[in-house]
């Protein structure tokens, strides 16, 4: 109650005025009419009475302070005060919080990011304890993580046995394709898009996920046989899809044929295991493939997560797998490789080190995996431009506190403490700082979400969860905190540092005003804004050239279509004339130019299959290194402009061939085998089936290298061979606009058999832009940051030459009117700041290099020491400090020395 | 204590009343300071010891009359105790001497 009433208090404090003063002045008159009535006349009465009671003012405000916090009345005043002073100077207070909050927006949306998909535990109890489990890839796949996390079911088997007393393990399927899901029907026709995770039947028990609604899966959902497995539906997509109805329990639905009841739904905040990926439903593992495929140990879509038993170390777990690891390799070898590689590889293969990692923050993603690093770039960056707002705004007041210091000194000079000065400032600084935080948050809510868009692709898009929780809104508050005392403590000391005799001493600090303590601030500010766009301009470089990299072929106007052609085999005489057929069909349509079809389309991100089968040359050992392959229909290569520098293209008999014995190679499989020599009609043997037989195939052209699944990579041997049946993408080269057409050719292509489905319509270059996110994204985030950082820089440095100027108008105005030759003035004001921004490229230079070294694993052809790395970002600096220098030094250079005199 | 003791005997009384009947009662033996008074008598408000009321006297003036609460009463006690082992401490400290 008395705190409470004390804090009522502070806010009433005028009505707590008036009745303190009644009651003390009730007091003096009792007194008084009482020596009037002990016979005083009333005036010796009233002034005895006051005498008596002493100093009625000095009473009072003991009084008050029993009846209120002092300290919390006094920041009550300063706030006040510091809001009427920040709007009546309405543009520095507007520079200062709009700077700010474009920082600390910026930060807030880039640490939202970053916590949802590397920081933030899963939200389930003891996330700690959960584990995931890798092991080093055979061979590394461009852009894809270098160690591999999936196992197969006969393995999970395994491993949860041997280890069931250190950790509980559970199988899970990682990320893949939208699935098509019909609810209440078995028909295909209303399918909708969902995403759909396979799961061990304890895995969400192990994990810690509660029920919304209804149970999670059971151990007993793993065994086959229930005529409708059970599903679980994700809270999200439960109320997206069904408004949040508890009537979905009795519900069913359909996928691949196969149907499942929906049996509960998991609590609000899980949205899976995995950061960057938001699932939808949940089945039971063992529904994922048929039992033959299950149990085959080739079979290994599986990642495999486990949470410790208590007291267990990760270490004692991973022991205990790793012998059962490489006993199942040793085992399963000679059928998983066949005779495929060399021996030094097969025993790497069972020698392979399991590795048990952390799964407190979820299971690897190929979107965490991949912008992690692009992440804290960001991170840096946004942390310098926060920097760089921080000094600006300290830059605006500390001028604005000097100003001021004739108020400061006035206010010292009435009784105000230093400490009560600092805090005034303080405030002021803690108002501008709450404001930029406000705005900073909703600036933070518009740009996060684009910039999640801009980490996923059409084929692998980013699902990130950053609506602004707790974390978020801390990090806000702790960052808002920090700024305040950044920015706001240098512009405090200095005004309460005001010595009062001197200040208030008319216009005593005219000749001493120099830009002083400003130099630092603002030597900062340009190293900061170098160190951006020093990697900034990197970024941009490194992108710049990989859009520009000589591909090989021509992306423009070409439209790929992914095929699922369920019905007939892929090697069929049907499924062979079905691609003769269609493709003549499309030929044939107006505005297409050219048609082809191949396995794959090229450039497909991680989903290009890297390496084809083993090949060796006639009489010699199989080739340590595999060429990539890539099957193609008659016309392919037109299609994609590839030039045909010798021999022929594929002709239909050709496709007709199986195995086939034509093949295609490109110029660097003819440089690497067949060195200073015409490879064409030269022959080479490919394994063609799993018992290791080889089939001899002949050169029948050579085409210009193309690449293939990699822009960084200079293309590497690839053979193409005659496809012969229908292929998973079709290539359509059209004469216009190839968005217009692209949905009557997908109807084309789907009316040609009632098999056919176009699962997917996308361009070739949106399809390689996809494979380049991360340095679109660094590239694209980087150059607006540099944009603000200089913009920032271009301010402060503006700020503080017109500072100067003003300072000094009255020297600049003896200096002219004795002659002094307009540079000179001009020089006499730029030089200092000259050398400030000298100072500051030099240390910005240094930090730059330090930073570029994180850099330099997403960098593309372009080095931080090369020519251009550097004389870019000097050049733009040197630009915007000559352009925010230059009306300063007008201003200094039109000074009349007769108004400047008279100044005064 | 005085004030607490004065406030339990009297029922509401002012600032002013307070310090008379001290006068009154101590035959002008103890002088109260208005400079100590009302601080305290505010002090002793906000820990809950005694209440108080605007009321309007026959003159129409605003008066504050104070007056004293349960846990004020129970304050009393302890104090009064107190302040009796001590007196008598004091006296057998003078007796014995």
């Amino acid at each position: 109650m008395s705190w409470l009433s004390r804090l009522a208090n502070v806010f009433r404090s005028g009505q707590l005025d008036r009745d303190l003063n009644d009651e003390l002045q009730f007091h003096i008159d009792a007194r008084a009419s009482d020596l009037v009535r002990a016979g005083r006349s009333p005036q010796q009465a009233a002034l005895a009475a006051r005498r008596r009671f002493g100093n009625k003012l000095a009473l009072r405000e003991s009084s008050r302070e029993a009846k209120l916090f002092p300290w919390l009345e006094s920041l009550l005043q300063d706030a006040r005060f510091g809001v009427r002073i920040l709007s009546r100077e309405r543009a520095v207070t507007a520079a200062a919080v709009l700077s700010l909050s474009l920082a600390i927006g910026a930060a807030t949306a880039a640490f939202s990011i970053i916590d949802a998909l590397v920081l933030r535990p899963l939200p389930v109890p003891q996330p700690h304890r959960l584990v995931t489990f890798t092991y080093p890839r055979l061979r590394a796949l461009p852009g894809a993580p270098p160690d591999e996390d999936r196992f197969s079911y006969p393995f999970l088997e395994r491993a949860r046995a041997a280890a069931a007393s250190q950790v509980e393990l559970f199988g899970m399927t990682v990320w893949g394709p939208l699935r098509s899901v019909t609810f209440d029907s078995a028909s295909p026709s209303a399918a909708e898009q969902a995403r759909v995770q396979w799961i061990s039947g304890n895995g969400l028990a192990v994990l810690g996920v509660h029920p919304a609604l209804g149970r999670l899966l059971t151990a007993a959902d793993d065994q086959r046989g229930a005529q409708r497995p059970a599903a679980v539906l994700s809270y999200a997509f439960w109320l997206s899809r069904f408004g949040g109805s508890p009537s979905v329990l009795g519900r069913w639905f359909s996928l691949n044929g196969a149907q499942f009841q929906i049996v509960g739904v998991t609590q609000r905040d899980f949205s899976g295991a995995e950061p960057g990926w938001l699932n939808d439903l949940w089945l039971p593992l063992t529904t994922y493939a048929p039992p033959r495929t299950l149990s085959n140990p080739g079979f290994e879509p599986f990642a495999i997560c486990g949470r410790l038993k208590p007291g267990v170390a990760p270490g004692q777990a991973r022991a205990v797998l790793q012998a059962v690891f490489a006993n199942s390799r040793k085992e399963w070898a000679a059928d998983l490789l066949g005779g495929r590689v060399s021996p030094e590889q097969a025993a790497r293969y069972v020698e392979a080190r399991l590795n048990v990692k952390s799964a407190a923050q979820g299971h690897e993603t190929l979107v965490r995996w991949q912008f992690e690093r692009p992440l804290w770039i960001l991170a840096a960056v946004v942390g310098l431009v926060w920097l760089i707002a921080c000094s600006n705004v300290a830059n605006l007041l500390m001028a604005r506190a000097t100003a001021r210091r004739r108020e400061m000194a006035m206010r010292a000079a009435l009784g105000a403490g230093r400490v009560r000065l600092v805090q005034q400032v303080l405030i002021e600084s803690g108002l501008v700082a709450a404001a930029a935080c406000v705005i900073g948050l909703a600036f933070a809510a518009w740009i996060t979400p684009p910039m999640v868009g801009l980490m996923g692709t059409t084929a692998v898009p980013a699902f990130l969860d950053v609506s602004p929780d707790a974390r978020a809104l801390s990090f806000l508050a702790f960052l808002g905190l920090l700024t305040t005392v950044l920015f706001g403590l240098a512009p405090a000391l200095r005004a309460s540092a005001a010595s009062s005799v001197e200040a208030l001493k008319e216009g005593s600090d005219r000749h001493s005003a120099r830009v002083g303590l400003l130099r630092p601030l603002l030597a900062a500010q340009v190293g900061f804004s170098f160190v951006v766009l020093f990697v900034a301009g990197l970024l941009l470089i490194s992108f710049h050239k990989l859009t520009t990299v000589d591909l090989g072929f021509s992306p423009k106007n070409v439209l790929l279509f992914s095929l699922d052609s369920g019905g007939p085999a892929v090697r069929s005489e049907q499924a062979l004339s079905l691609q003769a057929q269609l493709l003549a069909r499309l030929r044939g349509l107006s505005g297409v130019q050219a048609a082809g079809m191949s396995q794959w389309s090229l450039l497909g991100g991680v989903s290009t299959p890297i390496a084809g089968p083993p090949v060796r040359f006639p009489g010699q050992r199989v080739e340590p290194s595999r060429p990539q392959f890539l099957a193609v229909s008659p016309g392919f290569f037109t299609a994609m402009q590839i030039p045909l520098l010798s021999g022929r293209d594929f002709t239909e008999p050709d496709t007709r061939q199986i195995p086939s014995s034509a093949a295609i190679v490109n110029q660097a499989f003819a440089r690497r085998y067949f060195p200073g020599q015409d490879a064409l009609g030269e022959r080479f043997e490919r394994m063609v089936d799993d018992e290791g037989n080889f089939g001899t195939e002949e050169i029948v052209g050579i085409v210009r290298d193309a690449r293939y699944n990699n822009l960084r990579e200079p293309s590497a041997p690839t053979i193409y061979q005659p496809l012969s049946g229908m292929g998973g993408a079709v290539e359509v080269r059209t004469a216009g606009n190839p968005s217009a057409v692209a949905v009557s050719l997908r109807r084309e292509i789907e009316r040609m058999d009632a098999s056919l489905r176009v699962t997917g319509v996308t361009l070739q270059s949106t399809q390689i832009d996809d494979t380049i996110v991360q340095e679109r994204m660094l590239a694209l985030l980087g150059s607006f940051f540099a944009v603000v950082a200089v913009l920032l820089a271009a301010i402060g440095l503006y700020g503080v030459l017109s500072y100067s100027v003003l300072r000094r108008t009255r020297e600049i105005g003896v200096r002219a009117a004795l002659g002094a030759p307009v540079y000179t003035l001009v020089r006499m004001v730029t030089a200092d700041v000259g050398l400030t921004v000298a100072i500051g490229v030099v240390v910005g230079q240094a930090g730059g290099f330090a930073l570029a070294r994180y850099v330099a694993s997403l960098l593309f052809e372009v080095k931080p020491s090369d020519f251009w790395s550097v004389a870019l970002p000097l050049a733009c600096l040197l630009l915007a400090a000559t352009a925010a220098a230059l009306p300063p030094a007008l201003r200094a250079a039109r000074v009349d020395p007769v108004v400047a005199l008279r100044y005064e | 204590m005085l004030v607490l003791k004065i406030l339990a005997r009297r029922g509401p009384v002012h600032g002013y009343g307070i310090t008379a009947h001290i006068e009154a009662m101590s035959d002008d033996m103890l002088r109260v300071e208005e400079g100590s008074l009302y601080p305290a008598l505010h002090r002793m408000e906000e820990e809950g010891w005694i209440k108080a009321k605007w009321v309007t006297t026959e003159h129409h003036r605003r008066a504050r009359l104070y007056e004293i609460t349960a846990s004020g009463r129970r304050q009393l006690e302890q104090e009064e105790s107190h302040w009796r082992a001590v007196t008598a401490a004091v006296g057998h400290v003078l007796q014995r001497a």
